[in-house]
């Protein structure tokens, strides 16, 4: 099977190795979307009931990709750019991901396994349910045995950078953001995690790759350094970069190893998580994000589904459904108000689903278009407040209209200050650019050091 | 197979899981985390936590009228937001 539709250009033709089997993938694919792309669904086992796992969210947020890549065990096959040879196995599940006999924990504990009850039996069945939950725990197995030329690799040497301004978050917001400054002068570095900068604009059927490539032109044309493949993993208040300098610094994971980064100005535009909708086995592998399918459609050229339903009655939902029936697919949408999910049936894959309105939709995908989550994990460690707001879809960061946060220095823009979508999201970021660059000459919160 | 409603796919928490955190008493999402193992697998929270503050916050506000304008609070952000391989951090010496 190949879903990869003929219209849209691929990169060059590769082979994975998938379990004993060849695998086809393009240059410029994640594994997950290799996979994905040439009919292979199921992933892994959930670490507990060991439930069926296929991926979820296509941006590196969930875990639920995890797979053993080149003897590496939890290695997310979609941040994995697919590369000729690569070997991919499926974990946790035993003997295969297809047919798990652990799965019968599943089974046998309908109601849900409790730790806390299972700690506090005498003490001969707790060291043999001790027993069975460690067999049945865990995530994956220790990866192979360095190669004699692994062995020998040296680590890689932490470096440090400081700029003017550092944007954290490659999407509509962070694109935007970073221009600006760039533009007035400012020394801008932008890190994105993705192997690819766009952000949300490469999910959206009306912005898409084109949207994304002409937004990154105008930054590195502005003088924006992009730093991508590089994920910020930390802010580090009392670390200095170097002996002697300020404390504080972001850490950030970049191909080349570890990057201590300092800036006059910090700018988070770090986008939103997407989520899921809580419905009966909504774990099912096939029950996907809708930015998810969007991801899969716009960046990538795969066609997602033939029967797919989606759910949502935001301009997202609509802009997909319009652009899967694009594809030649039979589309249904339902609102998720007035009518919603309330279970998912399927074992390896979903293919129905029943509704509250007592019908059951055949389908081969469902993507569910629920209020993606602010992605307000740094921010919050760098002192900027957050609050919790149902219709901005969680923590979000509490920043003037210009994103000036309380914390001197520090600015947020984009989803991550509550969910608003790419329009919202690109004049946010731009605003938030001017009141940086006003920063610098005394205008703005926080003045230049 | 068996039918559950997952809130959190990392840890296998379930929403039968939650509601029973909420029904001995816990209200809050960090006491949810510690109890269930909600928000503890690789994803560190970004798929349940806002779903998870959300019940607390359901739950809160049945406790009664005082509590309609109860907050709720995210669980501590630890370093690192995203897996990391440990060889990163593993040599203390800089580029010269
Ligand atoms: S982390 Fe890979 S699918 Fe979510």
């Amino acid at each position: 099977m190949d879903r990869r539709l003929n219209e849209v250009p691929h990169g060059e033709r590769l082979t994975l190795q998938f379990e004993g089997g060849d695998v086809t993938a393009c240059a410029g694919e994640s594994v997950a979307v290799a996979l994905f792309a040439s009919g292979e669904n199921v992933l892994s086992r959930s670490i507990k009931y060991h439930r069926p796992r296929g991926f979820f969210c296509l941006a590196g947020h969930c875990g639920a990709c995890l797979m053993r890549i080149d003897g590496k065990p939890n290695v997310r096959a979609c941040k994995t750019p697919a590369k000729e040879g690569m070997r991919v196995e499926r974990q946790n599940a035993f003997p295969t991901g297809a047919f798990d006999v652990l799965g019968a924990a599943d089974f046998f504990f309908p109601k849900g396994m409790d730790h806390h009850t299972m700690m506090t039996s005498p003490r001969a069945l707790n060291a043999v349910l001790n027993k069975v939950v460690r067999q049945l725990g865990g995530l994956g197995k220790l990866p192979d045995l360095p190669t004699p030329q692994e062995r020998t690799v040296e680590l890689p040497r932490p470096r440090t950078k400081h700029v003017d301004v550092v944007v954290v978050g490659g999407g509509p917001a962070g694109l935007g953001c970073a221009t600006e400054c760039a533009r007035a002068g400012k020394k801008t570095l932008l890190v994105d995690e993705q192997d690819r900068v766009g952000g949300s604009l490469l999910a959206h059927p009306q912005h898409g790759v084109r949207a994304a490539n002409e937004a990154l032109a105008a930054a590195l044309k502005a003088g924006v350094e992009v730093l991508s493949s590089s994920t910020v993993l930390a802010w580090y208040p009392e670390d200095a970069p170097k002996a002697g300098a300020e404390p504080g610094l972001l850490a950030v994971h970049t191909p080349d190893g570890l990057l201590k980064l300092t800036a006059s100005r910090y700018v988070y535009a770090t986008g939103s998580y997407d989520q899921n909708a809580i419905f009966t086995d909504n774990d099912r592998p096939g029950v996907l994000p809708a930015r998810a399918v969007g991801r899969l459609l716009v960046r990538f050229g795969v066609r997602p589904a033939k029967k797919p339903v989606v759910v949502g009655d935001g301009p997202y939902a609509k802009a997909l459904t319009d652009a899967l029936a694009k594809t030649g697919a039979t589309v249904t949408r339902i609102d998720g108000h007035a009518e919603q999910i309330t279970q998912a049936n399927g074992r390896s894959w979903v293919r129905s689903v029943q509704t509250s309105k007592q019908r059951t939709i055949k389908c081969d995908l469902v993507a569910v278009a629920a209020l993606p989550a602010p992605a307000s994990e740094l921010p919050r460690q760098h002192g900027v407040p957050v609050a919790f707001t149902d219709r901005l879809g969680g923590f979000h960061c509490q920043v003037d209209e210009d994103g000036r946060s309380p914390v001197p220095h520090v600015f947020a823009c984009g989803d991550v200050t509550g969910f608003g979508g790419i329009d919202d999201a690109i004049s946010a970021g731009a605003r938030c650019g001017r009141a940086v660059v006003a920063s610098f000459s005394g205008n703005g919160v926080g003045k230049s050091a | 197979m068996s039918t559950k409603a997952i809130v959190c796919r990392c840890e296998d928490v379930t929403l039968a899981d939650i509601q029973h955190t909420l029904e001995i008493g816990y209200r809050t999402v960090e006491e949810v985390k510690r109890y269930t193992g909600l928000g503890t697998g690789p994803c560190e929270g970004k798929e349940c936590m806002a779903q998870a503050a959300r019940l607390c916050l359901m739950a809160l506000r049945t406790d009664g009228p005082d509590k309609n304008d109860a907050v709720v609070e995210p669980f501590t952000s630890r370093p690192p937001v995203q897996p990391a391989p440990l060889g990163i951090f593993a040599r203390g010496d800089e580029e010269p």
